[in-house]
This record gives structure tokens, sequence and C-alpha cells, in this order.
């Protein structure tokens, strides 16, 4: 297979070659060498505040619940509240970027739930850990970045921040370091930026899981969480 | 995919015409649609820059194709990926086919991808001896019913709430209910246990970035992150096309694919994928197949006016805004991909058995309008209309050049009648008189040979005694000019 796609793939690249010699599509400008990714003219709400209250504001548009802005140890408890209410026996939780997820930890086993942690993991051990992770109630991650002009977080996977995390829970709690709030979409891609998108499986989520193929009708919860919850971390010293 | 004859599709839209149901679903759906794309748009004021930007960089993008595909492979498979080029549907399905005969895979989920409804792959992988579940619930829905998506974006927005759960309760043996909420819920419970059972993730990509080697999959349900994050093995199907050079480029184009295709800001998951899991981790595949398909598209690059439709990112809103669309629904046009952009690219893809499909147009232009990459389709339409009539092959030159012909000896023979009022005003005199018979509660519904293939679609107005050539006629003379 390997040799004759080879031959595919030079033969397909040749007629691409020869079409390209045709002229270009008349009234569209030639390629210019010029930069094509200059953002277009966003005006970015520039301090925090803005920021905050354009996120919360994005976020409840699409479903999610807005937990508030919070010191590390007040989101744990809040976090743990949640989980007592929801009736959640297990509970998954994801490495901190910045927080240290530890905090979490605590205040979910002091509710009384049972915590799941992940890390590096052999792949006979794969099917076992998915089916765990699967199992839980409720989970929660820590996002790279949030956006606030649409009420999205960029989750990205690591062995121990697994990106189903946030997928296959019914419930899904995200915390966002303030720090880490953008204002736009470009913006979160810049700060991802390419060698932390190629090395890594990434999503952004902007809201649970729904859908919309039933007359229009907008369900929550078809295949990734009903629920999903989100709060701005603000440490006291911060 | 094979594309009906025309006298099928002219049957397929008779009878979609009549069914007022089918237009009540069709209207009610697009009519949400356009308006939630009219608000996402009003919110947002940069969306026309976003629009200029994000053509600009397909422009750019189509014109040094051969490039980026060579670093878009390159970079993919850096990350670990496989990456195979099919020059034709049938190399793309072989090659999954074989892969997954070689890792004895039995059971596959797969996201919603129309290129790999164009390649015809679930069929193919039944007939390999495969399970393959559709896993986006409007997919689900049409696959349980046997047919085909009717919509690129909502494929089954032809059938009612009341429609799924008449289906569920045959197929699936739930109590009936045309609650949406309970439908869903009962599509999650059974497909969670597909996507916890499948070796094979298959979705389709609409964006891959040449820089990183990434695969960006735009979804609302999650069903395509799990495919792509569940089973061991993992298959990625795109068209030559989609490739776009940087991860910077990717905003524009997120900014406007949702506002246009469902009136959202963004779609609740936007899944980066650039190659299988790492070591250690639990997501993701062990093994990443990306399949980029030609299967037409090289060709649509070489002609200069259709490379047009290559900008195209697949939103499904000049479906929704086209008045033909919205009475025939998608199933009419038979083909994987129907409405005004299937009308210019079906021809391209699947041959000129859908020759006739850019002729099922008004010109009315409001694809145009919608577009968000700007796409001239009303001229691609005139432009395909003009190659099938021109380049037609041994069948077509039966049918379509003497239509050509006949209509222009009509133009030429009432070219020189208009030239003579008197003669106009006799003809029409005859003309009235000849109609009369035929007249039906002031409808003409049907008229003997050649006029008949008129009267087939339309109802022809009976015409009014006095002419509007002689109403004028008459002003003019008293002096008042209408």
């Amino acid at each position: 297979m390997g040799r004759s796609n080879v031959a595919e793939f030079h033969k397909i690249i040749a007629r691409l070659k020869t079409a390209l010699e045709s002229p270009a599509p008349s009234g569209t400008p030639a390629p210019s060498s010029g930069d094509s990714s200059e953002p277009a003219p966003v005006a970015p709400p520039n301090n925090r505040a803005e920021l905050i209250s354009s996120f919360a504001r994005e976020f409840e548009a699409v479903s999610g619940g807005f937990l508030g802005v919070l010191a590390p140890d007040e989101a744990a408890r809040r976090i743990a509240s949640l989980a007592q209410e929801a009736g959640a026996r297990m509970v998954a939780i994801g490495e901190g970027v910045t927080t240290d997820a530890s905090l979490f930890t605590h205040a979910l086993e002091g509710a009384g739930c049972v915590v799941e942690k992940f890390g590096k993991l052999d792949d006979g051990e794969r099917p076992a850990a998915l089916e765990r992770l699967a199992r839980c109630d409720l989970a929660v991650a820590e996002a790279h970045y949030a956006i606030a002009s649409t009420g999205t977080f960029a989750v990205v996977g690591a062995p121990a921040r697994p990106n189903s995390l946030t997928l296959l829970p019914p419930i899904s709690v995200i915390v966002v370091h303030v720090d880490r709030l953008v204002a736009n979409v470009a913006q979160a891609l810049a700060a991802l930026g390419p060698d932390l998108v190629s090395a890594h499986r990434l999503s952004l989520i902007t809201g649970p899981s729904r859908t919309a193929d039933i007359e229009k009708r907008i369900v929550l919860g078809v295949h990734g969480p009903k629920s999903l919850y989100g709060a701005i971390i603000w440490p006291r010293n911060g | 995919m094979a594309v009906a004859p025309k006298a099928d599709f002219f049957e397929a839209s008779l009878r979609a015409v009549a069914d007022h149901e089918l237009h009540r679903k069709l209207q009610n759906a697009s009519d949400r649609h356009l308006d939630h794309v009219a608000q996402a748009r009003a919110e947002f004021p940069p969306f026309e820059a976003e629009r200029d930007a994000a053509r600009r960089i397909k422009e750019q993008s189509i014109a040094r194709l051969d490039e980026l595909l060579i670093e878009l492979k390159r970079r993919l498979e850096e990350n670990g990926c496989n990456v195979i080029f099919a020059a034709t549907a049938e190399q793309a399905r072989d090659y999954i086919v074989s892969l997954a005969k070689k890792n004895r895979l039995r059971r596959a989920v797969k996201g919603k991808s129309m290129t790999t409804e164009e390649i015809g792959l679930n069929q193919a992988l039944g007939t390999a001896g495969l399970e393959v579940t559709e896993t986006d619930l409007g997919e689900y829905i049409v696959q349980l019913r046997g047919e085909p998506p009717s919509h690129i974006i909502t494929p089954a927005i032809h059938l009612s709430k009341e429609d799924v759960g008449a289906l569920f309760a045959e197929k699936l043996n739930m109590p009936y209910t045309a609650e949406p909420e309970a439908l869903t819920a009962e599509a999650r419970k059974r497909l969670r246990s597909a996507f916890l059972g499948a070796d094979l993730g298959i979705t389709g990509v609409n964006f891959a970035i040449a820089e990183t080697g990434t695969l960006v999959v735009v979804e609302n349900e999650g069903n395509g992150r799990m495919s792509c994050t569940l089973p061991e093995t993992y298959v990625a199907v795109l068209g030559i096309e989609k490739v776009i050079p940087k991860l910077s480029d990717l905003s524009h184009f997120l900014e406007i694919l949702a506002r246009t295709a469902t009136g959202q800001k963004l779609t609740t998951y936007t899944n980066f994928i650039s190659g299988p899991r790492r070591a250690g981790e639990i997501d993701g595949p062990r093994e990443v197949h990306v399949v980029i398909l030609d299967g037409g598209r090289s060709a649509m690059l070489a002609d200069a006016v259709m490379r047009e439709a290559l900008y195209c990112i697949r939103c499904g809103a000049c479906l929704n805004a086209c008045p033909v669309y919205r009475r025939i629904g998608g199933h009419a046009y038979n083909s994987t991909y129907p409405g005004p952009i299937g009308s210019i690219i079906s021809p391209s893809l699947f041959g000129s058995a859908a020759g006739h499909l850019p002729f099922a147009s008004t010109l009315c232009g409001a694809c145009r309008d919608i577009c968000p990459v700007r796409i001239d389709i009303p001229r691609l339409l005139l432009h395909v209309r003009w190659r099938e009539t021109e380049t037609a092959d041994e069948t077509r030159a039966l049918a379509w050049p003497r239509a050509t012909a006949r209509a222009r000896a009509a133009v030429v023979r009432f070219a020189r009648m208009a030239r003579h009022p008197r003669l106009i005003r006799m003809m029409a005199r005859i003309g009235l008189a000849l109609l009369g018979p035929f007249a039906r509660d002031g409808y003409v519904r049907r008229m003997p040979p050649p006029f008949n293939n008129w009267t087939k679609a339309r109802d022809f107005p009976v015409p009014r005694p006095r002419s509007h050539h002689g109403t004028a006629n008459g002003a003019v003379k008293r002096g008042r000019v209408p």
C-alpha cells in the first residue's frame, strides 16, 4: 500500500500543479505574499473586569452555569457542594494547570466523594481507565485559556489531564485562572500557539453538549456532558 | 455515490412540490435557521471583515494547494499520522476497507461527515462485514430510516418530531413519544455503548492546518470528539480543499462558520487532533489515518471559474436560503450535496449524471448573499450550465443542444414578429382564442404539445382580454401615461 500511495500522492500533486497553471479566477486578487492571518479588527474588552463580565454573560448564554470568580479554596468548597447537590458519588479530577488540584480533591473527599485521578498509564490499563472515567458522575478540569467573547474554555489534554474528562462524565466543571482570560478566538489560538497545538489533543468547549437535529429544538447532553459549570480562579494574592 | 437521472429528479421534485407537510417542516427549520443567522451576524460587528479575511485565506490557500498539501502531509506524518492520498472515491474506500480488514476491526462509530457520504463509505464497510453506527443524532435518525441525509448540516431536516417518535418506537422498541428530550436521551443511551464498544472511529474534517499538522473537527454533540478519542483506530476523511496554511488563519473561519451554519457564536466543540495518543495518555487512538481525497476536485481547480467552489466551508446556509431547496428538500436532488452549492459541485464530483442539477435554480442570488466566503453561486451555476450544454457527452447531446437550438430559433422568430406591431397584435388575439378552451378557474393547467412541457410544472394565468400593450396604448392616446 505504501509505495502505490506515494505514487498516488505525486500524481495528485502533479495534477494540482497543472491545474494551477490555468489563469486565476477573474475578479479575485492574485495571491499576495502579505500576512493573511492578521486578526480582523475586533474591539476587545481590555481589562479584567470587562473580560470577566463578558465571559460570564456568554458562558450563561450557551447554558453554562457560572459559579463566579473565586479564590482556589472557595472554588474547592463550591465544587464540593455542587457535587453534593447533584448527588455525585464518583468524581474525576485532572491535574491543574496553574491551580493545585489537591485542594479540589480534599474538598470533594471531605464531601464523601470517591475521587479518581489519572497519571501515566500503560496501553493495557487504558480500557479500564476509560470505563472508570465513563462511570464518574462529575469531573473537574482546568482549562489553559478561556475566551470572553464566546464563553469558551480551551482545554488541553495530557496524561494526568485527559481530554475525555470534559467529555464522558455527565456533569463537567471547568475552571480557569483569571490571567488566562483572553478576548477572542484569535487571541486564544495565538496564546495556545502552534507547538502546543501540534503536540496535544485539545478542544475549545462552548457550553454543554447539544443538538438541534429534531425540528431545530435545542436539547442538551446528547453525547457529552448535560451540565457544564465554570469558575474563574482569582487567587487572593493574585 | 450515484446520482439519479434527470427524469427521476423531475419526478421527485414534482412529488416534493405537492408535499405540503414537507414544506411545513422545511419552512419551519429554514426560517428558524435564517433568523438565528441574521441575529448572530447583527450581534457581531466584525462579521463582514471576518468574511473578507476568510475569503482571502481561501483564495490564497487554493492558489498554492500543491505546496500546502505537501506541507500538511509532512507535518501530519511527523505527528505520527498515516497520510493517504486518494485520487478517486474508490481508492479512498478501498484503503479504509483494507485497513479495517488488516486491523480486524468489527464495529465503527462515525461522526458526521459529508465526504464519507460522498464516497459511499458506509455501504463499503457494511459489505466488508463491519457494523457501522452513525452517531450524530440527525445521521443516526436517517440511518435508522435507511435514508441518506437531506441536508449537509441538519440531516433529518425533512422529519418532524412525530416522525422521529414513530421511528424510534418502531426501530428501538421504546414507547412512542414526540418529545425531543426523551428521544435524544434514548439515542444517548444507545450510542454511548456503541462508542465504548467501537474499535474504529471515523469523522470528516472541517479544516486541516498545514503549519501544525492538525485536523480540526467542529461539532455540537460531542460525537465527533468521542469518535476520535475512544476507538483504537481513527480515520479522518477530507477533501483536498480543506487545508489552510496556519493556526492563526483558523480564527477567521471559526468566527464565521458557526454563525452562518447554526447561528451560534462558536460550535460547542472545536476539536484539534494532531496525531495518535502520546505515551502514557488514555485519550486518543493508537493509529490515525488521514485520507485526503481528490475525487474530482483537481478538475474544479483547473477550471478558472469553478475554482471558486473549492472555497466552500460546507456551512449549509445556502440550502436554507434557496427557494428551490425550500420547496423540494434535499432528497429530490439525489446527490450527497443538495441545494445551490450541491448543484455546482455535484457534476464535478459525480459526473454528467448530475448535469441537470445546475438548472434547478432561479438564480435569485440568496445563496450568494448568505455565503460566508462570498462564493458567487449564481455565476457558478451559469458557468456549469454553460459547460453542461457545451461539453455534453453523447447522451446529453441528444437532449440539450436541440433544446438550445429550438429556443434560439423561437427567439429569432419572435424578434422578427416583434418588429411588426400589427402582426404581434394579431398573434396575441389568435393565442388568446386558442388558449380559451383550456382555461379553468382563471388558469391554463394543461396545454397541448409542444407547449405541454411548460404546463407540466406551471399553471399559466389566462390572459386578460385587454393586453398591457392595449392598455398602455389607450392611455397614451388619452394623454395619460400610466
